[in-house]
C-alpha cells in the first residue's frame, strides 16, 4: 500500500513538473518589439569602403557594445551581469534589418546570426555558471569576430588571442582596448593573451 | 481532538482520489509519432564517417530524443513517464537533431559538436534526470570517452578546411 502511494505523489509530481516545463517554454517567445530612433550618422571611411548601410553599421556598434559588456562581465567574473548581456545580444541581433543587407551581406550574417543568438541564449539562461557561459563566448567570439571583419564594429577593437583555453586549443575574444583581461579565466589568470590583430 | 478513526478516514479518501487521478491520467495520451521509419541522408552518420562502435552508442542513449526515430520503450505507455519522453524529444530535437544534421550550417555543426562534446564532458547530457528514467542513456566512463573523442576529431576535422 505504502509502495503504491509513494508511486502516485511521483506520478503527481511528474505532472506538475512537465506542465511547468511547458510554461517556461514559452518565456523565450516575446520578443520585444522596440522601435529604436537612430540618429541620423555620418558615413565614416569604414561604411564607405566597406559599403555598409549607416542602419546596419549602427546596429552591428549596438551588438559589438553588448558583446564587449559580456566581456567584461567574465573578466570580472560575474556571472549573472553576464547572463544579462547575452540577453541583451538577443534583442539587438533581433533588432537589425536585414532589408538593408546586401545579398552576400545577408547570407553572412544570417549563418552569424542564427549560431550567435544561440550562444548569447545559453549564456543568458546559465547565469550561476560561469564555466559554461565562457564555453559558449568562445564560440560567440568566433561568430562576432566574422562579423565586425565584414561590417566592421564601429570602433576599433583588438582581437586577442589566449593559447591556453579548451584544453590548449586555444580561444580568441574581441576587445576594445590592448590592455589584455582575459575572460576565459577572470581573476585566475588575467593577462594571459596576446594582441593578434587590430580591426579598424 | 480529532479521533484515529477520522484521521484515518481523511487517509482513505486522500488515498482514493490520488488512484483515480492516477488512473484517469492513463487516459491522456501524448504525441508518440516521432517514428519516420527512415535514415536521412542529412543524418550525422552520413554526414561524417563515424565508427559502429560509437554509432551505436549515439544511437541507443542519444537518438531517442535527438532525432526523427524513437524507440519508445514499453514503460512510456504509463503516464506521466510518455508525457515527460514526449516533452524532452520536443526539447531534445529542438536542440540537436541529428537525422538533420548535415542541414545546418558548417558554423553551426562546429559549435554544436562543440557543445555536444562538453556537454557530454560535464555530465549534463544525457540530463540526469532522463538518466533516472531511461537506463540506456546512461553511459559508462568508457563510452562517454569514445563519443567525446569523435565529437571532437570530427569537429577538428571540418575546422580546418573551413
Ligand atoms: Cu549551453
Amino acid at each position: 500500500m505504502k509502495n503504491i502511494f509513494a508511486l502516485i505523489v511521483l506520478a503527481l509530481i511528474f505532472t506538475v513538473s512537465v506542465a511547468a516545463q511547458d510554461s517556461s517554454d514559452h518565456k523565450h517567445m516575446d520578443m520585444k518589439n522596440t522601435h529604436h530612433d537612430m540618429k541620423s550618422m555620418d558615413k565614416t571611411q569604414q561604411e564607405i569602403t566597406r559599403n555598409i548601410d549607416p542602419k546596419t553599421a549602427a546596429s552591428i556598434k549596438e551588438i559589438v557594445g553588448y558583446y564587449l559588456q559580456l566581456k567584461d562581465a567574465l573578466v570580472n567574473d560575474k556571472s549573472k551581469d553576464a547572463a544579462a548581456a547575452g540577453k541583451e545580444i538577443i534583442d539587438a541581433f533581433e533588432k537589425l534589418d536585414k532589408n538593408f543587407l546586401s545579398p552576400e551581406q545577408k547570407e553572412l550574417y544570417v549563418e552569424v546570426e542564427e549560431d550567435a543568438k544561440e550562444m548569447a541564449e545559453h549564456i543568458g539562461d546559465n547565469a550561476g555558471n560561469i564555466e559554461h557561459q565562457r564555453e559558449h563566448f568562445d564560440m560567440l567570439s568566433a561568430d562576432i569576430y566574422d562579423l565586425v571583419k565584414e561590417f566592421g564594429g564601429g570602433q576599433t577593437l583588438y582581437k586577442i588571442y589566449c593559447s591556453m583555453y579548451n584544453d590548449k586549443k586555444g580561444a580568441i575574444w574581441l576587445s576594445e582596448s590592448k590592455t589584455i583581461k582575459n575572460p576565459y579565466y577572470g581573476k585566475k589568470m588575467l593577462t594571459c593573451g596576446t594582441v593578434e590583430e587590430e580591426i579598424k | 481532538m480529532i479521533s484515529k478513526n477520522v484521521i484515518k478516514k481523511i487517509a482513505h479518501w486522500i488515498l482514493l482520489s490520488l488512484i483515480i487521478i492516477f488512473i484517469a491520467i492513463q487516459f491522456i495520451r501524448p504525441d508518440r509519432s516521432n517514428i519516420s521509419g527512415q535514415t536521412l541522408q542529412t543524418d550525422i552518420s552520413k554526414t561524417f564517417n563515424i565508427p559502429d562502435s560509437e554509432f551505436s552508442i549515439l544511437k541507443n542513449a542519444c537518438y531517442d530524443c535527438h532525432s526523427n526515430n524513437t524507440n519508445y520503450p514499453w514503460y512510456s505507455n504509463i503516464q506521466p513517464v510518455g508525457w515527460l519522453l514526449a516533452q524532452d524529444i520536443k526539447n531534445g530535437k529542438a536542440q540537436i537533431n541529428f537525422s538533420e544534421f548535415g542541414s545546418l550550417s558548417r558554423r553551426r555543426q562546429i559549435s554544436k559538436l562543440r557543445g555536444i562534446e562538453n556537454q557530454i564532458k560535464d555530465g549534463t547530457m544525457p540530463l540526469p534526470a532522463y538518466r533516472l528514467l531511461h537506463k540506456q542513456a546512461q553511459l559508462t566512463t568508457e563510452q562517454k570517452k569514445l563519443l567525446i573523442n569523435w565529437f571532437r576529431e570530427t569537429r577538428d576535422s571540418i575546422s580546418l578546411n573551413k
